[in-house]
């Protein structure tokens, strides 16, 4: 049994290639489904706006590599000359470390952010629930569940909040120190900007109120983060009421410019305002923030705030490696333990020995036997054999866990050993 | 035996300054509490001190420059202790402290002998005046630290460059929130303290105001604190601009006490 992992990451593929191969959450049970009829049996797919990775466990990798590319390319609809360009491919150790690399938020853009790993377990529960996950696949990804969470106590790596939205966060608390007595004018509803009210939610945050284009879409965000939604005209007259505002739209000149927000500065007395602008292009006119007691942060500047905050958190990254290389090791004693093939090789051999000797003493019985008849023996007793043994060896391949193993070694007298599973992590 | 006291209060002040460093430095919450635990038991003894050196020079002992220090250093405290009570904003303990373990050593090197009073200052108003100035001045000198913070915090925030220290500091609508309640302690405590001293005057050397140079500068400091409230609540003077104006009018303070004193001399120069 191999582990593949192909696909692309923020490092590996710029943002606009990352949008063709991303595959929204409701149809990646399609895709498995699509994969799985084409012969692949243990599959998982992750897929996130920094990286769509698929998770292959496989017999024959040679072959089922070429499918899954095959059935990728199809599926999205994407030109076969990027593949070469921005994705990898990665093998057995190489493969196992990716996964808790990722599951621990070591690769992602933001290193130690904790959104990764709940995708990656979302990722998981869609392919058990589509029944793509065996043996190899359930014990890797609860493996790498452990560890994840074992990099996160035992080093600072998660200790801080990092994503995008919670540095939003902690800047915000820097200007305004609580936020349960503020209000914030969202403008427009992307799913960034449901991730970064949810945080502000969190933080206590008493109002929330949300003007877009398309009143529908800020009433639906509304109802989901418990906000209010207001008609886009609305939006002056809030500016005058909130504390921070967080603007995400898809607009192609700046919504918000410096003498619109100096007139706003004015009637509010200069009450201090937060502007988040988190979208590309950016929403609010840089000058913005020239003007006293605006604080104009964009995602750029959010972000390099955030990596930053790493230079001490190199030293816990490097230790959080240590802890994935260790885990790393086990995994030939990993896949040895469910190397399941001696095993069934032995239990054919060992009936096939039975048959082979009941059959001998029956034709030493019989005498003058046909040789038509003698066929037809052989072909009979093969039949009923392999019939009993079938369950057995269907039960060893789906589910090799330590006990059936040893039942079965006991049943079919197996000298090896199998070795006990170590829990992952402990 | 006043003194035996204050020094007893100056070592507390020490102690609780080096804690309130220390907590600056690591930042644990453990470390600060020691710290508060101290300077409350400064302030207490220091207390104590006066009213021991009261009895012992039998008048008010705000009556010369290291008087006026120890009582400005204790007025400093004791606000404080007010400030993070209602705001807790403790790490502000880490600029305060050692400013007044400061003032308390830039006393001890002035006479600490007790003089007999002058006879123009033995009167009811020498308490009344010097506390209501002195409490004015330790109001205004908590937010000159605290307005010294908000500029550079607002200077750190506005540039998106944040140094690792800088998220000890307290957030800026708090800072600015301590320096208007600053102003609402200070402001009304200096105008009682000049009107006070006005009439005082008006009884020890004949007339309300004569523009001797203590007096000058106590207007100018004034004004200067005026104008604050008067920007503020019209235009808006949030933030940099307050933080800047506190700046300001605590250099006037400054000219104001000590300056007269030490360089202009006139009336008001006790030393």
């Amino acid at each position: 049994m191999q582990i593949l992992v192909f696909g692309l990451n923020h490092a590996t593929a710029p943002i606009e290639i990352r949008e063709k191969f991303f595959i929204p959450e409701e149809r990646i049970g399609n895709f498995i489904e699509d994969l799985k009829g084409k012969g692949l049996r243990e599959v998982v797919v992750l897929s996130t706006c920094n990286r769509t990775e698929v998770y292959l466990f496989t017999e024959k990798p040679e072959t089922d590599i070429k499918v899954l590319i095959s059935s990728m390319v199809d599926f999205l609809k994407i030109e076969e000359r990027w593949l070469e360009d921005y994705t990898y491919l990665l093998k057995n150790e190489d493969a196992y470390r990716h996964l808790l690399l990722v599951a621990s938020g070591l690769d992602s853009m933001v290193i130690g952010e904790p959104q990764i790993l709940g995708q990656v377990k979302d990722a998981y529960r869609i392919a058990t629930f589509m029944n793509s996950t065996g043996y190899l696949s359930n014990k890797i990804f609860h493996r790498a569940f452990n560890i994840a969470k074992k990099v996160r106590t035992e080093t600072k790596v998660g200790y801080s909040p990092l994503s995008i939205s919670s540095m939003a966060c902690e800047m915000a608390k820097r200007i305004f120190g609580d936020l349960r007595k503020k209000k914030i004018l969202t403008i427009g509803a992307g799913e960034m900007t449901k991730i970064a009210l949810k945080n502000f939610k969190k933080e206590g945050i008493e109002k929330v109120y949300i003007v877009n284009r398309t009143f529908a879409n800020a009433k639906r965000l509304a109802e989901d983060v418990f906000g209010e939604a207001y008609p886009f005209s609305e939006m002056e007259r809030l500016l005058l009421d909130v504390d921070l505002v967080l603007t995400s739209t898809g607009s192609e000149d700046f919504i918000l410019k410096r003498d619109s927000i100096l007139k706003i500065m004015k009637a509010r007395k200069f009450r201090p305002l937060f502007i988040i602008d988190i979208a590309v292009p950016r929403d609010v006119e840089p000058s913005v923030n020239d003007i006293e007691n605006v604080y104009l942060y964009n995602i750029d500047d959010l972000k390099e705030l955030s990596q930053r905050h790493l230079s001490d958190r190199m030293r816990e990254a490097e230790k959080a490696k240590l802890i994935v290389e260790e885990e790393v090791r086990k995994l030939p004693l990993l896949l040895k333990q469910i190397d399941v093939k001696p095993l069934i090789l032995h239990i054919l051999d060992y009936v096939e020995r039975i048959r082979k000797e009941e059959l001998r003493k029956a034709f030493s019985k019989i005498k003058d036997l046909d040789e038509e008849v003698r066929e037809e023996l052989e072909h009979l007793t093969s039949s009923i054999v392999k019939k009993i043994i079938h369950p057995h060896i269907e039960l060893i391949k789906k589910n090799g866990s330590y006990e059936v193993l040893e039942t079965m070694s006991m049943l079919f007298k197996f000298e090896e050993k199998y070795e006990k599973e170590d829990k992952g992590g402990q | 035996m006043n003194l035996y006291f204050y020094y007893v209060a100056f070592a507390f002040y020490l102690l609780s300054s080096f804690f309130y460093l220390l907590y600056f430095a690591i930042g644990k919450d453990s470390i600060e509490r020691p710290g508060f635990f101290f300077l409350f038991f400064a302030s207490a003894v220091h207390l104590f001190s006066i009213i021991v050196r009261y009895f012992e020079a039998g008048y008010t002992p705000i009556t010369n420059l290291h008087e006026s220090l120890s009582f400005f250093a204790f007025c400093i405290g004791g606000l404080f202790i007010f400030i993070r009570h209602m705001y807790g904003a403790s790490v502000l303990g880490s600029f305060v402290l050692p400013s007044i373990s400061t003032i308390v050593i830039f006393s001890l090197f002035h006479s600490v002998e007790i003089r007999p009073l002058p006879p123009y200052l033995r009167s009811y108003y020498l308490p009344v005046h010097t506390v209501f100035s002195f409490l004015g001045n330790g109001a205004f000198f908590i937010s000159f630290i605290v307005s010294i913070i908000y500029i550079l915090t607002e200077n750190y925030i506005k540039k998106k460059k944040i140094p690792p220290y800088a998220m000890r500091l307290p957030p800026l609508e708090l800072l600015d929130r301590v320096n208007v309640r600053c102003i609402s302690i200070g402001f009304p405590f200096l105008t009682l303290g000049i009107i006070t001293g006005s009439l005082w005057a008006s009884i020890a050397w004949g007339s309300y105001w004569s523009w001797d140079p203590k007096e000058v500068w106590s207007l100018i400091t004034w004004l200067t604190y005026a104008i604050v409230i008067h920007r503020r609540l019209l235009f808006g003077w949030k933030g940099r601009k307050t933080a800047y104006m506190m700046i300001l009018g605590f250099f006037s303070i400054l000219v104001t006490f000590l300056g007269v004193n030490y360089f202009m001399g006139g009336r008001h120069s006790y030393l």
